[in-house]
């Protein structure tokens, strides 16, 4: 499998990594809630914010310029968006609609590239998520890279037979996507027959049990009392 | 409207390839004011619930790596592009394709599992925002998607079903994601109001030709994929509870465009000042009593998918009945 360079940097070892995910997962959706509702001083609070989750990546030793540039990749769509807000007549709403949500994806790498997909997905059933929905997304996330190369092959000996966008493959395209389908539908059932052949008793096993402990408690705390702090004393002061 | 997001990265790039967003529209977290995004979380919880029940009770677990590998597809097919005209192609966005193919519930807990992912490993749509993307998209645009198929499919007007449900599920979760920013009070004109709907239509007719092409290809290489709706559900009927859906999505997308009466109403009574002092010296956002505008919009929002889900309830019902009679 290629290596996902999230998935490289979410198997470091920083004291980050180590808590567990249901802690950072909580942490995460009191930062992202402070962030979403606040209004006032919007790029202060901004700049604090980043400096603060600039602080946590490079605490969790996760490269900084690597994660800022990763979480750009919202920029795109939400740069639209913020110019429509400009172009009506609203600047302000537009800056601060850019600023949210780019540190929103920060936050949601920040705990993403700390925290193993299946950890992270272990914990969110812990807390009550429904396991048949996060079982089909750990298959999902599992075999994505597997049926993105294949389509990947697809592609390449579609081009190395001389099939360019000319030649009207309208018809083919459509084609070629019911054979990734079929061949989709056949590797389930591969692996479906696999998993009863060793035996799979419906659920995950993880290595390991999570357990919530002090350091987590205290963590979660200072996580989520932080960015609150942060956002009350900057509101106190513009 | 498409958000690029590669896999780039600075060591290694993993493949070149680039994953636009595969289900539609997104929004991002920040885009939406509070209230309506703490409405469309409260409203999505027990939906997907409710959805990942009837896929579990359809589908024992033993065949959750079908419904994995299925969302993988999706992901996988953006990759398979389709020429349209000169130097331009679009590709599948999936809901109704999965709809036909493994039914509306399981189709949408795919759904839900590839916005889940896509929001925390590809930075593709935001976590608070989760709930409206999954109303927008796994449930309101896969049963919009459904619904032509489950009436139609059956008849002689099949093709014309299927092409249908795809244009329909691009044009539902469009609009409604386009009528939650209004709400939120993102200022569009209404230039840029027709120009995106304009678009949304483009997309939604080409959903609609590339999944027809594809189920069509499907059925060629073994017929047994695609699900066989009953014959003969009353035409009428059908196209009255579409009509429903389809003015439900326009309806609710006029009135969040509608002017705020309560507002000026506000501006010339004077009641500004009220108003302002039962806000909150807490936070930014105004957390006070009824006759507030978000209140009121947010209202009108819950509303509007009351309305969907009721059309969509009762016309399942109706049509349930009569095809046991």
């Amino acid at each position: 499998m290629h290596h996902v360079v999230l998935e490289r940097w979410s198997r470091g070892a920083s004291p980050l990594h180590r808590r567990d995910p249901r802690a950072k997962f909580a942490a995460l959706l009191v930062f992202l809630v402070v962030l979403a509702t606040a209004h006032r001083a919007l790029p202060l609070l901004a700049g604090a914010f980043l400096l603060l989750l600039g602080g946590t990546l490079v605490w969790a030793r996760v490269p900084l310029a690597g994660a800022f540039r990763r979480a750009a990749l919202v920029l795109p769509f939400t740069l639209l968006a913020g110019a429509v807000c400009w172009l009506g007549g609203d600047p302000a709403r537009g800056v601060g609609l850019v600023l949210k949500s780019y540190l929103s994806a920060l936050a949601v790498l920040t705990v993403v590239s700390t925290t193993p997909l299946p950890l992270l997905l272990r914990g969110l059933e812990l807390v009550g998520a429904p396991r048949f929905l996060l079982m089909v997304a750990q298959f999902l996330y599992r075999y994505l890279f597997v049926i993105s190369e294949e389509a990947q092959h697809m592609r390449s000996a579609a081009a190395s037979r001389g099939f360019g966008r000319r030649s009207g493959g309208f018809r083919a395209a459509a084609g070629a996507l019911a054979v990734l389908f079929a061949r989709s539908y056949a590797r389930a059932a591969d692996i479906h027959r696999a998993m009863l052949a060793r035996a799979f008793p419906g659920r995950f096993h993880t290595l390991g049990t999570l357990r919530f402990r002090v350091a987590d408690a205290a963590f979660l705390a200072l996580a989520a009392l932080a960015p609150a702090l942060i956002r009350a004393a900057i509101e106190r002061l513009a | 409207m498409v958000a690029p997001a590669g896999f780039g990265s600075p060591g290694g790039t993993f493949l070149p390839l680039v994953l636009p967003c595969c289900v539609g529209v997104h929004i991002y977290d920040g885009f939406l004011s509070t209230p309506v995004w703490v409405a469309m979380d409260v409203a999505a919880a027990p939906a997907v619930g409710y959805m990942v029940r009837r896929a579990q009770r359809q589908f024992e677990e033993s065949r959750i790596p079908l419904l994995g590998v299925m969302g993988a597809f999706v992901f996988a097919a953006q990759m398979i592009n389709f020429p349209v005209g000169i130097g331009t192609s679009g590709h599948l966005v999936g809901g109704a394709l999965l709809a036909c193919t493994l039914g509306p519930a399981a189709a949408g807990v795919v759904l839900c599992a590839i916005i889940a992912i896509q929001a925390l490993v590809f930075q593709d749509g935001g976590i608070l925002a989760l709930g409206p993307n999954l109303i927008n998209m796994a449930i309101l645009g896969v049963l919009a998607g459904y619904l032509p198929y489950y009436l139609w499919g059956g008849t002689p007007w099949r093709r014309v079903a299927i092409f249908a449900g795809g244009a329909l599920s691009v044009m539902v979760s469009a609009i409604m994601a386009l009528a939650e920013l209004l709400i939120s009070g993102v200022p569009m004109s209404r230039s840029v109001v027709g120009v995106s709907l304009t678009l949304f239509l483009v997309s939604a007719l080409l959903e609609g030709a590339i999944t027809l092409a594809v189920v069509q290809a499907l059925e060629a290489i073994q017929p047994g994929f695609v699900r066989q709706p009953a014959a003969g559900r009353s035409f009428a009927r059908g196209a009255l509870g579409l009509a429903a859906v389809v003015l439900a999505a326009v309806g609710f997308l006029f009135a969040s465009t509608a002017p705020d009466g309560i507002e000026s109403l506000g501006h010339t009574t004077g009641m500004d000042h009220v108003r302002r002092l039962f806000t909150t010296p807490l936070a930014g956002y105004q957390l006070a009593l009824a006759g507030e505008p978000w209140l009121r919009k947010t209202a009108a929002g819950l509303a509007g998918i009351a309305i969907v889900y009721g059309a969509c309830l009762l016309i399942g019902r109706s049509v349930a009945r009569r095809g046991r009679a």
